[in-house]
């Protein structure tokens, strides 16, 4: 289904993009990208397509925001039977219910369920309207992040199952590597879009790294002899010409960067000093403080960690992107 | 730990207690001043306590038909120089109920040009059933407007946005989902409006002191016959007053409303 949306007031936004089965846009807080759902729904004045002009209460959307918004008074049941009509509204609403694994909850109100219960809930209450898109605002944010991933897992196998064409808004890089296509917003616009493959791949630009979860993305500058100068270092760069004398962002893996002694002599080498420690499974990653920057390394956990170390960057895993003015 | 904790506890249980018998003082003076065994109503006090229901009661309706929907729009609507109706419901408060009755009389007086209009299409606002509910229904509405609008603002409007989503109209919304969600407000808005009109004595005095509801009837007794005459009115008023708010600050508190 194809979204082209303009919005004015209170923020200015533009958005055209498709949306094929389970689609997250994905952009920090402050781009809008809830006011974009509101938009589709019908709840702030906009223009676009679909739905275009139409009152809220006859767009055919499910609308799922922040926190689900289950009617407190209502138990499971009674919310999901809210948009249902009829003597079988009971009945419809438990089958909906079952579907989505909640009809043993169908008499509990929504202060005795968990986040999860209740997003099953709204799902459910949502797809009672019978609608032709769903809208999801931050689907993760009111979970326990130690059952996020099952519930992710759950909601997307479901959207799947009903066949609904869904876009999520997220600032989540989770919910984002688990979409059927991806986009990215930045400064209130879209820079990129693709499946999550191509663009995990291939960010556009800094941003882009960054909205994706890269957690070495930093500001650099690439001067006439192809060295990427950072905090007053520089690191040799194999670079094309033409694309010098730049201000750049780059990247690194953090499993690319070799952690040294500072008495080895090698080339690109910068000199560090361990802030904060993770260990995860059998990495350990390490947050390194160089300057006034932080540079995180994944190194195996069984790894020794020189007494005074220093992290040699090498240039081939170095990726990087010139800002735009 | 429990040493510690009692002195904090005792004593704002003990200014409950005193507040709660300074509250019961007038009303044991009264079970001690009324004469038990001449208990007599004056001539008219059954007509009194009529008016007084049957007019309060159509004074209270009123004001639910015309403050609810003012209430939510208040809630709901931030406009510009908001400020001034504000004021405006302030000030509706603060007029003493006698300076109302004549305001009220300068409006809708017979020889007020409003009055004068109302009259010649048959409906007279003074010393009439209309000019009660009038009354009534000046003195008790700023009450009902600011407790059911602070009712209403406690309804999540992301609720009633939702309930739009799901196909519902506006005016279901509100049915379904805003009313049920600020009855609790709402429910102490309208036991403090039918509290404010039964109990309006400054401003029916002035335009109604004809059909004569039991303020007004009790302050005659007095005169006419003395305090003997007005108390048996007095717990008559306490007996027929009292159920309604009663009942709906009861089913308020329980957080469900019969």
């Amino acid at each position: 289904m194809r979204i082209d949306y303009r919005i004015d007031h209170p923020i200015a936004l533009h958005a055209a993009f498709d949306v094929e089965g389970f689609t997250v846009l994905l952009g920090a807080s402050g781009e809008g990208k809830s006011l974009l759902l509101r938009a589709i729904a019908g709840l702030t004045p906009a223009r676009g397509e679909p739905f275009g002009g139409m009152a809220a209460q006859h767009r055919a959307v499910g609308y799922l925001p922040q926190g689900y918004a289950l009617f407190p008074h209502l138990n499971a049941w009674q919310n999901v039977a809210f948009a249902l009509h009829g003597a079988q509204r009971r009945a419809q609403a438990m089958q909906l219910l079952e579907r989505v694994h909640m009809a043993e909850s169908a008499e509990r109100y929504p202060s005795a369920l968990s986040g999860g219960q209740q997003q099953r809930v709204a799902l459910a209450r949502a797809l009672a309207r019978r609608p032709q898109l769903l809208l999801l605002d931050e689907p993760t944010s009111a979970l326990d992040p130690v059952t996020r991933e099952d519930v992710i897992a759950e909601l997307i196998g479901e959207v799947h199952e009903f066949g609904i064409p869904a876009l999520a808004v997220s600032h989540d890089p989770h919910v984002a590597a688990v979409a059927d296509r991806l986009v990215l917003m930045h400064r209130r616009g879209i820079i990129q879009i693709g499946s999550p493959s191509e663009v995990y791949a291939n960010p556009i630009n800094g941003a882009a790294a960054r909205l994706l979860g890269h957690r070495n993305v930093h500001r650099g500058y690439i001067d006439g002899s192809r060295q990427l100068l950072w905090q007053g270092r520089a690191i040799v760069l194999p670079v094309a010409e033409g694309s010098v004398d730049k201000d750049v962002d780059w990247t690194i893996d953090p499993e690319a960067i070799r952690l040294v002694d500072t008495h080895e002599t090698l080339p690109n080498v910068i000199q560090a000093s361990v802030e904060v420690r993770h260990v995860i499974g059998r990495t350990t990653q390490l947050g390194l403080r160089c300057g006034q920057e932080r540079l995180w390394v994944s190194v195996p956990r069984d790894r020794p960690i020189p007494e005074s170390v220093a992290v040699h960057l090498p240039a081939e895993a170095i990726r990087w992107w010139v800002r735009e003015a | 730990m429990k040493a510690n904790a009692q002195p904090s506890a005792l004593l704002p249980a003990l200014i409950s207690v005193v507040t709660l018998l300074l509250l019961v003082a007038p009303f044991i003076g009264l079970l001690f001043a009324t004469s038990w065994r001449g208990f007599a109503f004056a001539d008219g006090d059954g007509s009194a306590i009529a008016v007084s229901l049957c007019y309060s009661l159509l004074a209270l309706l009123l004001i639910i038909a015309l403050g609810t929907p003012l209430a939510w729009w208040l809630a709901r609507h931030r406009v510009r120089g908001g400020w001034l109706i504000d004021a405006l419901l302030l000030l509706a408060l603060l007029t003493p109920p006698l300076a109302l009755g004549l305001l009220l009389a300068s409006v809708y007086g017979p020889y007020a040009p409003a009055g004068n209009l109302l009259e010649r299409a048959g409906l007279v606002l003074t010393n009439s059933g209309p000019a009660f509910v009038m009354a009534q229904f000046y003195s008790a509405l700023p009450y009902y407007v600011i407790a059911a609008r602070a009712a209403f603002e406690g309804v999540p409007r992301e609720l009633e946005q939702i309930a739009l989503t799901l196909g519902h109209s506006p005016w279901r919304s509100f049915m379904h989902v805003s009313l049920p969600l600020a009855r609790l407000g709402l429910a102490a808005a309208v036991a403090l409006a039918w509290v404010r009109a039964l109990g309006e004595f400054g401003a029916v005095l002035i335009v109604a002191y004809y059909p004569q509801g039991i303020p007004v009837k009790l302050w005659v007794n007095l005169q006419n016959t003395g305090l003997s005459a007005v108390y048996p009115l007095l717990w008559i008023f306490f007996l027929v007053a009292m159920p309604l708010p009663l009942v709906l600050g009861l089913a308020a508190r329980r957080r469900r409303l019969i």
